[in-house]
Protein backbone atom coordinates (compact mmCIF):
# COMPACT_ATOMS: atom_id res chain seq x y z
CA UNK A 1 0.00 0.00 0.00
CA UNK A 2 2.71 2.40 1.22
CA UNK A 3 4.82 1.35 -1.88
CA UNK A 4 1.58 2.34 -3.95
CA UNK A 5 1.12 6.16 -2.36
CA UNK A 6 4.92 6.61 -2.90
CA UNK A 7 4.54 5.60 -6.74
CA UNK A 8 4.30 8.96 -8.02
CA UNK A 9 7.40 10.20 -5.75
CA UNK A 10 9.44 8.21 -8.39
CA UNK A 11 9.23 9.80 -11.40
CA UNK A 12 10.82 13.36 -12.12
CA UNK A 13 7.73 14.67 -13.95
CA UNK A 14 5.26 13.81 -11.47
CA UNK A 15 7.95 15.44 -8.36
CA UNK A 16 7.96 18.94 -10.96
CA UNK A 17 4.16 18.73 -11.60
CA UNK A 18 3.38 18.43 -7.59
CA UNK A 19 5.47 21.20 -6.87
CA UNK A 20 4.92 23.66 -9.42
CA UNK A 21 1.57 23.10 -9.07
CA UNK A 22 1.47 24.26 -5.32
CA UNK A 23 2.99 27.27 -6.33
CA UNK A 24 0.83 28.52 -8.57
CA UNK A 25 -2.30 27.71 -6.83
CA UNK A 26 -0.63 30.09 -4.14
CA UNK A 27 -0.33 32.11 -6.10
CA UNK A 28 -3.59 32.29 -8.07
CA UNK A 29 -5.57 31.72 -4.26
CA UNK A 30 -3.26 35.18 -3.30
CA UNK A 31 -4.63 37.03 -6.10
CA UNK A 32 -8.76 35.56 -5.76
CA UNK A 33 -8.51 37.17 -2.39
CA UNK A 34 -8.78 40.28 -3.98
CA UNK A 35 -10.38 39.31 -6.84
CA UNK A 36 -13.51 38.53 -5.38
CA UNK A 37 -14.27 41.37 -3.58
CA UNK A 38 -14.53 43.72 -6.16
CA UNK A 39 -17.16 41.69 -8.34
CA UNK A 40 -13.72 41.17 -10.91
CA UNK A 41 -14.47 37.40 -10.08
CA UNK A 42 -14.35 36.89 -13.94
CA UNK A 43 -11.28 38.88 -14.49
CA UNK A 44 -9.03 35.80 -14.30
CA UNK A 45 -10.94 34.49 -16.92
CA UNK A 46 -10.93 37.45 -18.97
CA UNK A 47 -7.05 37.49 -18.79
CA UNK A 48 -6.64 34.23 -19.85
CA UNK A 49 -8.27 34.65 -22.91
CA UNK A 50 -7.19 38.03 -24.04
CA UNK A 51 -3.56 36.84 -23.75
CA UNK A 52 -4.23 34.46 -26.85
CA UNK A 53 -2.96 36.99 -29.33
CA UNK A 54 -0.03 37.99 -27.28
CA UNK A 55 0.68 34.70 -27.58
CA UNK A 56 0.45 34.16 -31.18
CA UNK A 57 2.66 37.21 -31.64
CA UNK A 58 4.98 36.40 -30.08
CA UNK A 59 5.53 33.12 -31.37
CA UNK A 60 5.62 34.83 -35.14
CA UNK A 61 8.47 37.34 -34.13
CA UNK A 62 10.29 34.25 -32.08
CA UNK A 63 10.11 36.04 -29.07
CA UNK A 64 9.46 34.02 -25.58
CA UNK A 65 5.78 33.59 -25.34
CA UNK A 66 5.45 34.93 -21.59
CA UNK A 67 6.69 38.56 -22.78
CA UNK A 68 3.40 38.62 -25.23
CA UNK A 69 1.25 37.09 -23.30
CA UNK A 70 1.91 39.56 -20.26
CA UNK A 71 1.81 42.39 -22.48
CA UNK A 72 -1.54 41.11 -23.75
CA UNK A 73 -2.62 40.83 -20.74
CA UNK A 74 -1.99 44.36 -19.44
CA UNK A 75 -3.43 45.82 -22.63
CA UNK A 76 -6.77 43.54 -21.82
CA UNK A 77 -6.58 44.98 -18.32
CA UNK A 78 -5.39 48.54 -18.93
CA UNK A 79 -8.47 48.88 -21.81
CA UNK A 80 -11.09 47.27 -19.34
CA UNK A 81 -10.25 49.83 -16.79
CA UNK A 82 -10.42 52.30 -18.99
CA UNK A 83 -14.03 51.43 -21.05
CA UNK A 84 -15.14 51.14 -16.70
CA UNK A 85 -14.05 55.06 -16.11
CA UNK A 86 -15.00 56.82 -19.33
CA UNK A 87 -18.68 54.53 -20.00
CA UNK A 88 -21.33 53.73 -17.41
CA UNK A 89 -21.17 50.04 -18.82
CA UNK A 90 -21.50 47.27 -16.38
CA UNK A 91 -18.30 45.74 -15.11
CA UNK A 92 -19.95 42.25 -16.53
CA UNK A 93 -20.03 43.66 -20.40
CA UNK A 94 -16.81 45.44 -19.83
CA UNK A 95 -14.84 42.83 -18.90
CA UNK A 96 -16.85 40.54 -21.30
CA UNK A 97 -16.46 43.06 -24.31
CA UNK A 98 -12.69 43.24 -23.64
CA UNK A 99 -11.82 39.69 -23.67
CA UNK A 100 -13.72 38.78 -26.34
CA UNK A 101 -12.27 41.20 -28.62
CA UNK A 102 -8.65 40.15 -27.46
CA UNK A 103 -9.96 36.62 -27.90
CA UNK A 104 -11.31 36.64 -31.59
CA UNK A 105 -8.00 39.18 -32.34
CA UNK A 106 -5.71 36.03 -31.08
CA UNK A 107 -8.00 33.82 -33.26
CA UNK A 108 -7.63 35.41 -35.92
CA UNK A 109 -4.02 36.02 -36.26
CA UNK A 110 -3.55 31.75 -35.80
CA UNK A 111 -5.78 31.35 -38.55
CA UNK A 112 -3.83 34.17 -40.75
CA UNK A 113 -0.50 32.28 -39.84
CA UNK A 114 -1.79 28.75 -38.97
CA UNK A 115 1.97 27.74 -39.14
CA UNK A 116 2.84 29.89 -36.12
CA UNK A 117 1.55 28.19 -32.70
CA UNK A 118 -0.46 25.35 -31.20
CA UNK A 119 -2.18 27.61 -29.61
CA UNK A 120 -4.59 24.21 -28.16
CA UNK A 121 -1.41 23.34 -25.91
CA UNK A 122 -1.57 27.46 -24.37
CA UNK A 123 -5.11 26.96 -23.50
CA UNK A 124 -5.49 24.02 -22.19
CA UNK A 125 -1.98 24.04 -20.53
CA UNK A 126 -0.67 20.73 -18.98
CA UNK A 127 1.83 20.49 -16.39
CA UNK A 128 2.89 16.52 -17.02
CA UNK A 129 3.98 17.30 -20.67
CA UNK A 130 5.49 21.21 -19.66
CA UNK A 131 9.36 21.53 -20.55
CA UNK A 132 12.14 22.56 -18.46
CA UNK A 133 12.52 26.18 -19.99
CA UNK A 134 8.51 26.91 -19.66
CA UNK A 135 8.70 25.58 -15.67
CA UNK A 136 11.29 28.31 -15.48
CA UNK A 137 9.25 30.60 -16.39
CA UNK A 138 6.17 29.43 -14.44
CA UNK A 139 8.63 29.42 -11.35
CA UNK A 140 9.64 32.85 -11.84
CA UNK A 141 6.67 34.10 -12.55
CA UNK A 142 5.15 32.65 -9.23
CA UNK A 143 7.77 33.43 -6.94
CA UNK A 144 8.02 36.76 -8.31
CA UNK A 145 4.22 37.26 -7.57
CA UNK A 146 4.40 36.49 -4.45
CA UNK A 147 7.08 38.23 -3.35
CA UNK A 148 5.89 41.33 -4.12
CA UNK A 149 2.04 40.80 -2.76
CA UNK A 150 4.04 39.69 0.56
CA UNK A 151 5.46 43.35 0.84
CA UNK A 152 2.30 45.04 -0.48
CA UNK A 153 -0.82 43.19 0.44
CA UNK A 154 -1.86 46.22 2.63
CA UNK A 155 -1.46 48.69 0.35
CA UNK A 156 -4.07 47.35 -1.97
CA UNK A 157 -6.22 45.73 0.49
CA UNK A 158 -6.79 50.08 1.62
CA UNK A 159 -6.71 50.65 -2.48
CA UNK A 160 -9.70 47.85 -2.32
CA UNK A 161 -11.66 48.60 0.22
CA UNK A 162 -11.28 52.64 0.02
CA UNK A 163 -9.61 54.49 -2.94
CA UNK A 164 -10.02 58.02 -1.54
CA UNK A 165 -8.76 56.98 1.72
CA UNK A 166 -5.81 55.69 0.43
CA UNK A 167 -5.18 58.60 -1.90
CA UNK A 168 -5.48 60.40 1.00
CA UNK A 169 -2.83 58.77 3.13
CA UNK A 170 -0.59 59.12 0.18
CA UNK A 171 -0.71 56.24 -1.38
CA UNK A 172 0.09 56.18 -5.51
CA UNK A 173 -3.22 54.94 -6.05
CA UNK A 174 -2.72 54.37 -9.46
CA UNK A 175 0.44 52.99 -9.26
CA UNK A 176 -0.47 50.49 -7.22
CA UNK A 177 -3.85 48.86 -9.44
CA UNK A 178 -1.48 49.02 -12.55
CA UNK A 179 0.79 46.76 -10.08
CA UNK A 180 -1.78 44.95 -9.01
CA UNK A 181 -2.90 44.13 -12.60
CA UNK A 182 0.67 43.31 -13.88
CA UNK A 183 0.91 40.56 -11.27
CA UNK A 184 -2.49 39.93 -12.58
CA UNK A 185 -1.73 39.00 -16.46
CA UNK A 186 1.48 37.13 -15.35
CA UNK A 187 0.24 34.67 -12.85
CA UNK A 188 -2.27 34.18 -15.65
CA UNK A 189 0.20 33.24 -18.05
CA UNK A 190 1.57 31.15 -15.42
CA UNK A 191 -1.27 29.58 -14.68
CA UNK A 192 -2.55 29.19 -18.07
CA UNK A 193 0.56 26.40 -18.51
CA UNK A 194 -0.30 24.40 -15.54
CA UNK A 195 -3.82 24.18 -15.83
CA UNK A 196 -5.30 25.92 -18.62
CA UNK A 197 -7.30 28.78 -19.73
CA UNK A 198 -10.81 27.52 -18.15
CA UNK A 199 -9.28 26.21 -14.87
CA UNK A 200 -7.74 29.39 -14.08
CA UNK A 201 -10.61 30.97 -13.48
CA UNK A 202 -11.62 28.50 -11.03
CA UNK A 203 -8.37 28.87 -9.28
CA UNK A 204 -8.79 32.57 -9.39
CA UNK A 205 -12.06 32.44 -7.79
CA UNK A 206 -12.35 29.62 -5.43
CA UNK A 207 -9.48 29.82 -2.66
CA UNK A 208 -10.94 33.33 -2.07
CA UNK A 209 -14.53 32.45 -2.15
CA UNK A 210 -14.38 29.78 0.37
CA UNK A 211 -11.99 31.76 2.80
CA UNK A 212 -14.36 34.97 2.68
CA UNK A 213 -17.07 32.08 4.24
CA UNK A 214 -14.57 30.98 7.20
CA UNK A 215 -13.21 34.92 8.35
CA UNK A 216 -14.12 38.26 8.83
CA UNK A 217 -10.20 39.39 8.64
CA UNK A 218 -8.59 40.25 5.42
CA UNK A 219 -4.94 38.45 6.71
CA UNK A 220 -6.54 35.28 7.65
CA UNK A 221 -8.73 35.37 4.61
CA UNK A 222 -5.26 35.17 2.26
CA UNK A 223 -4.14 32.86 4.78
CA UNK A 224 -6.50 30.47 4.50
CA UNK A 225 -6.90 31.20 0.47
CA UNK A 226 -3.23 30.32 0.57
CA UNK A 227 -2.97 27.24 2.44
CA UNK A 228 -6.12 26.18 0.19
CA UNK A 229 -4.59 26.75 -3.45
CA UNK A 230 -1.57 25.45 -2.09
CA UNK A 231 -2.43 21.95 -0.75
CA UNK A 232 -5.31 21.57 -3.09
CA UNK A 233 -2.76 21.68 -6.52
CA UNK A 234 -0.50 19.90 -4.73
CA UNK A 235 -2.89 16.65 -3.45
CA UNK A 236 -4.69 17.36 -6.79
CA UNK A 237 -1.88 17.24 -9.08
CA UNK A 238 -0.54 13.73 -6.80
CA UNK A 239 -3.97 12.28 -7.18
CA UNK A 240 -4.06 12.88 -10.99
CA UNK A 241 -1.61 10.35 -11.24
CA UNK A 242 -3.50 7.25 -9.80
CA UNK A 243 -6.49 8.19 -12.39
CA UNK A 244 -4.12 9.18 -15.13
CA UNK A 245 -6.59 12.06 -15.11
CA UNK A 246 -6.22 15.93 -15.90
CA UNK A 247 -4.34 17.48 -12.98
CA UNK A 248 -6.70 20.52 -13.28
CA UNK A 249 -9.50 19.00 -13.32
CA UNK A 250 -8.66 16.99 -10.17
CA UNK A 251 -7.34 20.36 -8.56
CA UNK A 252 -10.45 22.30 -8.83
CA UNK A 253 -12.62 19.74 -7.96
CA UNK A 254 -10.90 19.61 -4.67
CA UNK A 255 -11.30 22.63 -4.30
CA UNK A 256 -14.83 23.34 -5.40
CA UNK A 257 -15.59 20.41 -2.79
CA UNK A 258 -13.96 22.69 0.04
CA UNK A 259 -15.99 25.19 -0.86
CA UNK A 260 -18.79 22.92 -0.58
CA UNK A 261 -17.88 22.30 3.11
CA UNK A 262 -17.23 25.65 4.08
CA UNK A 263 -20.71 26.65 2.23
CA UNK A 264 -22.47 23.99 4.43
CA UNK A 265 -20.31 24.03 7.85
CA UNK A 266 -18.71 27.49 8.12
CA UNK A 267 -18.84 28.02 11.81
CA UNK A 268 -20.23 32.17 11.19
CA UNK A 269 -21.73 32.32 7.49
CA UNK A 270 -22.78 28.44 6.99
CA UNK A 271 -25.68 27.26 5.86
CA UNK A 272 -26.39 25.12 9.58
CA UNK A 273 -25.21 27.83 11.41
CA UNK A 274 -27.53 30.72 9.45
CA UNK A 275 -30.54 28.25 10.20
CA UNK A 276 -29.78 28.10 13.84
CA UNK A 277 -30.21 31.95 14.27
CA UNK A 278 -33.29 32.45 11.86
CA UNK A 279 -35.19 29.46 13.39
CA UNK A 280 -33.51 29.96 16.80
CA UNK B 1 1.12 75.11 12.61
CA UNK B 2 -1.67 76.72 10.02
CA UNK B 3 -3.92 74.45 8.62
CA UNK B 4 -5.36 76.74 6.22
CA UNK B 5 -7.34 75.76 3.04
CA UNK B 6 -7.25 78.24 0.67
CA UNK B 7 -9.57 77.91 -1.83
CA UNK B 8 -8.42 80.01 -5.35
CA UNK B 9 -11.42 80.57 -8.56
CA UNK B 10 -11.97 76.53 -7.97
CA UNK B 11 -13.76 75.82 -10.71
CA UNK B 12 -14.75 72.03 -11.68
CA UNK B 13 -16.42 70.95 -14.95
CA UNK B 14 -16.82 67.28 -15.82
CA UNK B 15 -15.70 65.68 -19.06
CA UNK B 16 -19.36 65.15 -20.84
CA UNK B 17 -19.35 69.35 -19.73
CA UNK B 18 -21.72 69.55 -16.64
CA UNK B 19 -20.14 72.13 -14.70
CA UNK B 20 -20.43 71.73 -10.98
CA UNK B 21 -18.66 73.78 -9.36
CA UNK B 22 -17.95 77.77 -10.38
CA UNK B 23 -15.33 80.10 -9.34
CA UNK B 24 -15.29 78.94 -5.33
CA UNK B 25 -12.45 81.67 -3.58
CA UNK B 26 -12.88 81.54 -0.38
CA UNK B 27 -9.98 80.63 2.71
CA UNK B 28 -10.75 78.24 5.65
CA UNK B 29 -9.21 78.56 9.35
CA UNK B 30 -8.13 76.17 12.01
CA UNK B 31 -10.20 76.00 14.91
CA UNK B 32 -13.54 76.13 13.11
CA UNK B 33 -16.34 73.85 12.04
CA UNK B 34 -17.28 75.19 8.94
CA UNK B 35 -21.30 73.84 7.64
CA UNK B 36 -20.97 73.14 4.01
CA UNK B 37 -24.53 73.50 3.54
CA UNK B 38 -26.65 72.96 -0.70
CA UNK B 39 -28.93 70.89 -1.79
CA UNK B 40 -28.22 67.52 -3.60
CA UNK B 41 -26.10 68.37 -6.64
CA UNK B 42 -24.90 71.67 -5.47
CA UNK B 43 -21.26 70.36 -5.84
CA UNK B 44 -21.00 69.91 -2.12
CA UNK B 45 -19.52 66.46 -2.99
CA UNK B 46 -17.20 67.95 -5.85
CA UNK B 47 -15.91 70.63 -3.89
CA UNK B 48 -14.71 67.62 -1.03
CA UNK B 49 -13.07 65.96 -4.04
CA UNK B 50 -11.37 69.21 -5.52
CA UNK B 51 -10.06 69.75 -1.88
CA UNK B 52 -8.92 66.17 -1.68
CA UNK B 53 -7.43 66.39 -5.38
CA UNK B 54 -9.31 63.71 -6.69
CA UNK B 55 -10.65 66.32 -9.31
CA UNK B 56 -8.72 68.44 -10.73
CA UNK B 57 -10.11 72.39 -11.02
CA UNK B 58 -10.59 73.37 -14.54
CA UNK B 59 -9.68 76.65 -13.58
CA UNK B 60 -8.42 77.80 -10.20
CA UNK B 61 -6.32 75.97 -7.46
CA UNK B 62 -6.42 74.41 -3.97
CA UNK B 63 -3.54 75.06 -1.01
CA UNK B 64 -3.79 73.30 1.88
CA UNK B 65 -1.35 75.03 4.76
CA UNK B 66 0.29 76.42 1.25
CA UNK B 67 1.00 73.22 -0.07
CA UNK B 68 0.27 71.76 -3.33
CA UNK B 69 -2.93 69.06 -2.59
CA UNK B 70 -0.63 65.94 -3.02
CA UNK B 71 2.36 67.15 -0.97
CA UNK B 72 -0.54 68.05 1.94
CA UNK B 73 -2.00 64.57 1.67
CA UNK B 74 1.77 62.90 1.61
CA UNK B 75 2.18 64.88 4.87
CA UNK B 76 -1.45 63.54 6.37
CA UNK B 77 -2.49 67.13 6.59
CA UNK B 78 -6.34 65.98 6.08
CA UNK B 79 -8.47 63.57 6.11
CA UNK B 80 -11.54 62.71 5.05
CA UNK B 81 -14.58 60.56 6.41
CA UNK B 82 -16.68 59.01 3.24
CA UNK B 83 -20.74 59.01 3.23
CA UNK B 84 -22.04 55.73 4.18
CA UNK B 85 -22.81 54.25 0.68
CA UNK B 86 -19.68 54.83 -0.78
CA UNK B 87 -18.03 51.81 1.31
CA UNK B 88 -18.07 48.49 0.86
CA UNK B 89 -19.63 47.13 3.98
CA UNK B 90 -19.58 43.56 3.19
CA UNK B 91 -15.64 43.26 2.42
CA UNK B 92 -13.50 41.63 5.24
CA UNK B 93 -12.22 43.81 7.40
CA UNK B 94 -12.49 44.19 11.14
CA UNK B 95 -13.30 47.72 12.93
CA UNK B 96 -9.61 47.65 14.52
CA UNK B 97 -8.50 47.40 10.78
CA UNK B 98 -9.97 50.10 9.01
CA UNK B 99 -8.70 52.67 11.59
CA UNK B 100 -5.40 51.02 11.31
CA UNK B 101 -5.52 52.23 7.54
CA UNK B 102 -5.67 55.50 9.01
CA UNK B 103 -2.10 54.94 9.99
CA UNK B 104 -0.56 54.03 7.07
CA UNK B 105 1.18 57.01 6.10
CA UNK B 106 2.82 57.00 9.11
CA UNK B 107 3.89 53.81 8.79
CA UNK B 108 7.27 52.23 6.56
CA UNK B 109 7.28 50.21 3.42
CA UNK B 110 5.57 46.94 4.23
CA UNK B 111 2.95 49.33 6.57
CA UNK B 112 3.78 47.16 9.82
CA UNK B 113 2.47 49.19 12.75
CA UNK B 114 4.49 50.06 15.45
CA UNK B 115 3.81 51.02 19.27
CA UNK B 116 2.24 54.98 18.73
CA UNK B 117 -0.05 52.81 15.54
CA UNK B 118 -1.41 50.76 17.80
CA UNK B 119 -1.76 53.73 20.63
CA UNK B 120 -3.46 55.92 18.35
CA UNK B 121 -6.08 53.08 16.93
CA UNK B 122 -6.61 52.62 20.38
CA UNK B 123 -7.05 56.35 21.40
CA UNK B 124 -9.18 56.96 18.55
CA UNK B 125 -11.49 53.91 19.13
CA UNK B 126 -11.65 55.28 22.86
CA UNK B 127 -12.96 58.62 21.84
CA UNK B 128 -15.71 57.42 19.43
CA UNK B 129 -16.80 55.25 22.09
CA UNK B 130 -15.78 51.88 19.80
CA UNK B 131 -13.28 50.24 21.80
CA UNK B 132 -15.79 47.26 22.45
CA UNK B 133 -16.52 46.89 19.05
CA UNK B 134 -12.92 46.98 17.28
CA UNK B 135 -13.14 43.39 16.54
CA UNK B 136 -16.72 42.98 14.39
CA UNK B 137 -17.11 42.84 10.72
CA UNK B 138 -17.96 46.56 9.86
CA UNK B 139 -20.95 44.75 8.20
CA UNK B 140 -22.02 44.17 11.77
CA UNK B 141 -22.55 47.78 13.40
CA UNK B 142 -25.31 50.06 12.92
CA UNK B 143 -25.72 53.07 10.35
CA UNK B 144 -24.09 55.59 13.97
CA UNK B 145 -21.29 53.14 14.61
CA UNK B 146 -19.95 52.47 11.14
CA UNK B 147 -19.74 56.16 10.93
CA UNK B 148 -18.14 56.36 14.50
CA UNK B 149 -15.65 53.75 12.96
CA UNK B 150 -14.99 56.20 9.80
CA UNK B 151 -14.25 59.04 12.10
CA UNK B 152 -11.95 57.07 14.26
CA UNK B 153 -10.30 56.48 11.29
CA UNK B 154 -9.74 60.03 10.60
CA UNK B 155 -8.79 60.98 14.35
CA UNK B 156 -6.09 57.66 14.04
CA UNK B 157 -4.39 59.31 10.74
CA UNK B 158 -3.77 62.44 13.19
CA UNK B 159 -4.85 65.21 10.25
CA UNK B 160 -5.45 68.58 11.40
CA UNK B 161 -7.57 69.08 8.70
CA UNK B 162 -10.96 66.49 8.65
CA UNK B 163 -13.45 66.64 6.04
CA UNK B 164 -16.58 64.37 6.41
CA UNK B 165 -19.23 64.20 3.72
CA UNK B 166 -22.70 64.02 5.06
CA UNK B 167 -21.96 62.71 8.58
CA UNK B 168 -25.57 62.70 9.78
CA UNK B 169 -27.03 61.13 6.98
CA UNK B 170 -28.47 57.51 8.43
CA UNK B 171 -27.29 58.24 12.20
CA UNK B 172 -29.72 58.53 15.35
CA UNK B 173 -29.51 61.62 17.31
CA UNK B 174 -27.82 60.24 20.16
CA UNK B 175 -24.95 59.59 18.02
CA UNK B 176 -25.20 62.73 16.16
CA UNK B 177 -24.88 64.81 19.57
CA UNK B 178 -22.23 63.12 20.45
CA UNK B 179 -20.16 63.49 16.75
CA UNK B 180 -21.15 67.46 17.45
CA UNK B 181 -19.70 67.03 20.75
CA UNK B 182 -16.65 65.46 19.59
CA UNK B 183 -16.27 68.08 16.70
CA UNK B 184 -16.21 70.81 19.33
CA UNK B 185 -13.68 69.49 21.24
CA UNK B 186 -11.74 68.88 18.10
CA UNK B 187 -12.34 72.31 16.80
CA UNK B 188 -11.18 73.72 20.64
CA UNK B 189 -7.80 71.80 19.83
CA UNK B 190 -7.66 73.53 16.47
CA UNK B 191 -8.68 71.38 14.02
CA UNK B 192 -10.16 72.41 11.13
CA UNK B 193 -13.47 70.87 10.62
CA UNK B 194 -15.54 70.63 7.38
CA UNK B 195 -19.15 69.14 7.52
CA UNK B 196 -21.04 68.99 4.45
CA UNK B 197 -24.52 68.42 5.04
CA UNK B 198 -28.32 68.83 3.70
CA UNK B 199 -29.69 69.21 7.17
CA UNK B 200 -30.22 72.54 7.76
CA UNK B 201 -31.80 72.57 11.58
CA UNK B 202 -28.59 71.42 13.11
CA UNK B 203 -26.19 73.79 11.49
CA UNK B 204 -26.61 77.04 14.16
CA UNK B 205 -26.36 74.03 17.14
CA UNK B 206 -22.32 72.95 15.29
CA UNK B 207 -21.24 74.84 13.26
CA UNK B 208 -18.75 78.30 13.96
CA UNK B 209 -19.55 79.20 10.05
CA UNK B 210 -21.49 78.69 6.89
CA UNK B 211 -20.75 78.23 3.66
CA UNK B 212 -23.72 78.17 1.26
CA UNK B 213 -23.05 76.57 -2.06
CA UNK B 214 -24.90 75.96 -5.31
CA UNK B 215 -22.44 74.96 -7.85
CA UNK B 216 -21.27 78.93 -6.75
CA UNK B 217 -20.51 80.11 -3.12
CA UNK B 218 -23.76 82.17 -2.51
CA UNK B 219 -22.60 83.13 0.98
CA UNK B 220 -19.85 82.61 3.44
CA UNK B 221 -19.69 83.59 6.53
CA UNK B 222 -20.36 83.28 10.51
CA UNK B 223 -23.74 81.71 11.10
CA UNK B 224 -25.72 85.34 13.12
CA UNK B 225 -24.91 86.79 9.27
CA UNK B 226 -24.89 84.17 6.83
CA UNK B 227 -27.29 81.87 7.51
CA UNK B 228 -30.28 83.99 6.65
CA UNK B 229 -33.73 82.82 4.75
CA UNK B 230 -32.51 85.22 1.95
CA UNK B 231 -28.95 83.64 1.40
CA UNK B 232 -30.80 79.71 1.98
CA UNK B 233 -33.44 80.90 -0.67
CA UNK B 234 -30.14 81.53 -3.13
CA UNK B 235 -28.95 78.23 -2.72
CA UNK B 236 -31.79 76.10 -2.14
CA UNK B 237 -33.90 77.79 -4.71
CA UNK B 238 -37.38 76.08 -4.88
CA UNK B 239 -36.36 72.78 -2.99
CA UNK B 240 -37.35 73.95 -0.01
CA UNK B 241 -40.04 73.89 2.06
CA UNK B 242 -40.80 77.22 3.41
CA UNK B 243 -43.56 77.81 5.85
CA UNK B 244 -43.82 81.43 6.78
CA UNK B 245 -46.58 81.88 9.86
CA UNK B 246 -47.12 85.83 10.24
CA UNK B 247 -47.89 87.91 13.56
CA UNK B 248 -51.88 87.30 12.95
CA UNK B 249 -51.67 83.72 12.65
CA UNK B 250 -49.93 83.13 15.67
CA UNK B 251 -51.67 85.00 18.35
CA UNK B 252 -54.19 88.15 18.34
CA UNK B 253 -52.21 90.60 20.17
CA UNK B 254 -50.25 93.43 18.64
CA UNK B 255 -47.17 91.20 18.77
CA UNK B 256 -46.07 91.04 15.09
CA UNK B 257 -42.84 88.59 14.87
CA UNK B 258 -43.20 86.02 12.64
CA UNK B 259 -42.38 82.62 12.63
CA UNK B 260 -40.87 81.12 9.13
CA UNK B 261 -40.10 77.17 8.70
CA UNK B 262 -36.94 76.34 6.20
CA UNK B 263 -36.78 72.63 5.63
CA UNK B 264 -35.39 70.31 3.26
CA UNK B 265 -37.34 67.25 5.06
CA UNK B 266 -34.81 66.72 7.95
CA UNK B 267 -34.27 68.91 11.05
CA UNK B 268 -36.03 72.37 10.16
CA UNK B 269 -34.33 75.43 10.25
CA UNK B 270 -36.77 77.73 12.54
CA UNK B 271 -36.39 81.79 12.60
CA UNK B 272 -38.04 83.65 14.61
CA UNK B 273 -38.77 87.38 15.19
CA UNK B 274 -39.77 91.22 13.34
CA UNK B 275 -40.24 90.45 9.56
CA UNK B 276 -36.58 91.14 8.71
CA UNK B 277 -35.05 90.98 11.41
CA UNK B 278 -36.06 87.26 12.45
CA UNK B 279 -33.95 85.18 14.49
CA UNK B 280 -32.58 81.12 14.54
CA UNK B 281 -34.18 79.55 16.84
CA UNK B 282 -33.13 75.81 18.70
CA UNK B 283 -35.32 74.29 20.75
CA UNK B 284 -35.01 75.25 24.24
CA UNK B 285 -34.22 78.76 23.36
CA UNK B 286 -36.68 81.39 25.16
CA UNK B 287 -37.09 84.38 22.97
Amino acid sequence: MMELLLEPFAYNYMIKAIWVCALVGGTSAFLSSYLMLKGWSLMGDALAHSIVPGVALAYLLALPYAIGALFAGLLASLSMVIVKQKTKLREDATIGLIFTAFFSLGLLIVSINPTSVNIQAIILGNILAISDDDVLQVVLISIICLIILCLKWKDLVAVFFDENHARSVGLQVSALKILFFTLLSAACVAALQTVGACLVIAMMITPGATAYLLTDKFSRLIMIAVALGTSTSAIGAYLSYFMDANPGGFIVSLQTVIFLIAFVFAPKYGLIKRKVIVHG
Amino acid sequence: MNSIIELHDVSVTYPNGQSALKAVSSVLQNGTIYGLVGANGAGKSTLFKAIMGFVQPTTGYVRIAGKQIKQALKENLVSYVPQTEEVDWNFPVLVEDVVMMGRYGHMGFLRRPSKDDRKAVSESLDRVGMSDFKKRQIGELSGGQKKRVFVARALAQGSRIILLDEPFTGVDIRTEDSLINLFRSLASEGHLILVSTHNLGSVPSFCDEVMLINKELVAHGPVETAFTEENLIKAFGGMLRHHRLVGTDLHKDEDSRSVTVLTDDERPLVLYGEEGVEKITQPGDKT
